[in-house]
């Protein structure tokens, strides 16, 4: 054992005084949660920016524009009723905008049907937002036009009350920095290894492979359950938080912590093992590691993506850390989370043995 | 430290030893002994098979035919037996950047499971001569100092047996000499030293024992003395700047010499050496100065691979 912290000791003190990889252990996830805390945290009350052309101007387009405004979800803003919309839409970079028609009210009053205009990209987020709205409000107003009333109503019981964006991109995070740190670090450092021909003269002391690698693990395990506990309370500080902390759920958090170093630490030896020098190395863990990043729902939900990303991000790795984390962070959902801990500690142990039994510290 | 020299006693027993690649025989039936307590040299030029060799001897490299032993373990089986006892400068030795030499000396004594105390790494330090430069980073230190720090690494472990594979290649002339100062210093402790390198120069003035290798064969062996006497053709007699009018007046009288420049030479055995002075003194020759030089491991070496060598590489 004496040799392993030898090892792991003398390692940190290169990993530390790199400063890159402080940054990125601890300095680059702290700025991401700032970041994506600010541009989440008012998710409840995002407004979508509604330009309204209006060319019946009646009390009936008044109301309907009144109902729209009473959403809160839309701010509307008017286009000139002298102006083609589509011109303005163009020569104004309008993402979404609504034409209410001339003879609106009439074609009401003549119990005649009439089309209001969505003009926008399908595509984005905010088209589908005002077009959901618009289209409540014109069955909303059908329905007191003929004075009918709604028989199927909704009424909502929040899971999980309390819980923010920033509760689900947390445990995201810390997987994502595990990520990072372990895999992105330890590819080109094991390539290093061999092209500066360390592992050949680390062979000619008692130190074996194992150790080698086991002392990588335990080093990243321990700056990551540091990063993990700086980017929790940093997030708790700053944007609050509701993360369930019971000593379970910490023990699991942390076991998740070190089996996901073990798992990234060991397969980016894999890799750097068939890596040529450093910078392929660290191209190889970049077009490994961001699909993985994106897919294994760091930032967006799995549930969210279409059925082929779905089956992409249930053979990713980082999937099981981070769903794992949220199960115990989250949901309190221990026997989620340890099946996603043994999924994680079987791929580690995988990579691991990869490393372990074919780098070869000797020459042929 | 306590002085020693070499002993009977053979630390490493080379026997028909082979390692064949397709496309090369880097090593190809080579043989010979290393005695407890001298300065062992493998002498070559690149590719000759000195890193091949020695990498087998370190362990760290599987023989293709033959046998080695070190220590007396065979180095196919139980080398890890061994291990505490072998230290190695590897060729190319690079240290870790961003360490300094102090913590270095402290990680790799670990590595050896060895406790190493402050006053130890102190002394270790002042033995390379890098007390100076005990805590600056490994990336800052100038390439002698590298190589200092790399055989402070391969000492640490207190080694009887210790490679230091071309550990002087690229220095300046002056690191060579504080290099060369270092590891006589190791053999006045009692270590064994296994020196390769293509310097013929350094292979004189340390080696107790010299083997040539080229393509992967051991072409002369012996002490540089053995080999100079068995190899070299006694002295030479230079006539400096005595060019074509000279070598036609010694060659007129029956005196073997040859051209080397502007100068003309002419060899002789230690014995002839005062008669063929007196000899040539009697000729009228144009020259600037006369003088003598004993052959060294160049000529040996000219002789028994047919080529000159620079930085490791044979001239036509």
């Amino acid at each position: 054992m004496r040799r392993v912290i030898a090892d792991l000791v003398a390692f940190g003190r290169q990993y530390m005084r790199s400063r890159v990889g402080a940054f990125f252990a601890f300095a680059f996830p702290v700025i991401l949660i700032l970041l994506f805390g600010a541009i989440f945290s008012g998710q409840g009350s995002v407004k979508v920016q509604l330009y309204v052309q209006d060319l019946d101007d009646t009390n009936t387009s008044h109301a309907f524009l009144g109902a729209l405004n009473d959403t809160t979800v839309i701010v509307y803003h008017q286009i000139p009723a002298n102006v083609n919309i589509v011109t303005y839409i163009g020569q104004n970079s309008v993402n979404t905008a609504l034409l209410i028609p001339n003879g609106f009210e009439d074609s009401i009053r003549r119990n005649e049907t009439v089309n209001v205009t969505l003009y926008g990209d399908p595509t984005q987020s905010t088209y589908g937002v005002a077009a959901s709205v618009v289209s409540g409000i014109a069955t909303y107003m059908n329905f007191q036009i003929a004075g009918a009333r709604p028989l199927i109503g909704m009424a909502s019981v929040p899971i999980g009350e309390g819980f923010k964006f920033i509760d689900f991109f947390l445990p995201g995070m810390i997987g994502f920095t595990i990520l990072t740190n372990a895999l992105f670090a330890m590819t080109p450092v094991a390539a290093e290894y061999r092209s500066r021909k360390y592992f050949k003269f680390l062979a000619t002391t008692t130190l074996k492979k194992g150790e080698w690698l086991l002392s990588k693990v335990l080093f990243y395990t321990l700056i990551m359950s540091v990063s993990a506990v700086i980017i929790i309370a940093v997030s708790s500080l700053v944007w609050g938080g509701n993360l369930i902390i019971t000593p379970v759920s910490v023990a699991l958090m942390f076991a998740f912590i070190a089996a996901g170093c073990f798992e990234f630490t060991s397969m980016g030896m894999a890799l750097g093992m068939y890596t040529k020098d450093v910078e392929t190395a660290s191209a190889v863990a970049n077009a490994i590691g961001f699909p993985m990043m994106f897919l294994g729902g760091t930032f967006f939900q799995i549930e969210a993506m279409p059925p082929v990303i779905q089956g992409l991000a249930s053979v990713m790795p980082l999937t099981y850390l981070n769903e794992g984390l949220r199960a115990t962070m989250i949901f309190s959902n221990e026997g989620k989370a340890l099946a996603y801990l043994g999924v994680t500690l079987v791929l580690g142990f995988v990579f691991f043995v990869i490393p372990a039994k074919l780098l070869s510290w000797k020459t042929k | 430290m306590a002085k020693t020299g070499p002993s009977d006693e053979v630390v490493i027993d080379v026997r028909e030893l082979t390692k064949h690649y397709p496309d090369v025989k880097a090593i190809d039936g080579i043989d010979f002994e290393v005695h407890r307590g001298e300065i062992f040299s493998l002498l070559g030029p690149n590719g000759a098979g000195k890193t091949t060799t020695v990498e087998i001897l370190e362990g760290l490299r599987e023989p293709g035919g033959g046998e080695a032993h070190v220590l007396g373990v065979d180095v196919r089986n139980d080398y890890g037996r061994i291990r505490e006892k072998v230290g190695v400068l590897p060729q190319d030795y690079e240290p870790f950047d961003r360490l300094r030499p102090r913590e270095a000396i402290a990680y790799w004594a670990a590595l050896f499971n060895r406790r190493i105390t402050k006053p130890e790494i102190a002394a270790l330090l002042e033995t390379v001569g890098l007390t100076a430069r005990a805590d600056a980073y490994a990336m800052h230190l100038s390439g002698g100092e590298k190589r200092r720090l790399g055989i402070a690494l391969s000492l640490v472990g207190k080694p009887e047996l210790v490679f230091l594979d071309e550990p002087t290649t690229g220095l300046d002339p002056g690191a060579r000499r504080d290099l060369w100062a270092l590891i006589k210093q190791l053999k006045a402790a009692g270590k064994t030293v296994i020196l390769t390198t293509h310097y013929l120069d350094e292979a004189e003035q340390l080696a107790d024992h010299v083997a040539i290798m080229n393509k992967g064969k051991i072409v002369a062996r012996g002490t540089p003395g053995e080999l100079i006497l068995q190899y070299g053709q006694g002295t030479t007699i230079v006539l400096a700047d005595a060019g074509e009018a000279g070598l036609a007046a010694l060659t007129a009288r029956g005196i073997p010499a040859r051209l080397e420049g502007d100068n003309v030479v002419v060899h002789a055995t230690a014995a002839e050496v005062r008669q063929m002075l007196a000899k040539l003194a009697s000729i009228d020759v144009p020259l600037t100065e006369i003088y003598t030089r004993r052959d060294t491991l160049e000529d040996v070496f000219l002789r028994v691979v047919g080529a000159r060598m620079r930085e490791g590489v044979l001239a036509e």
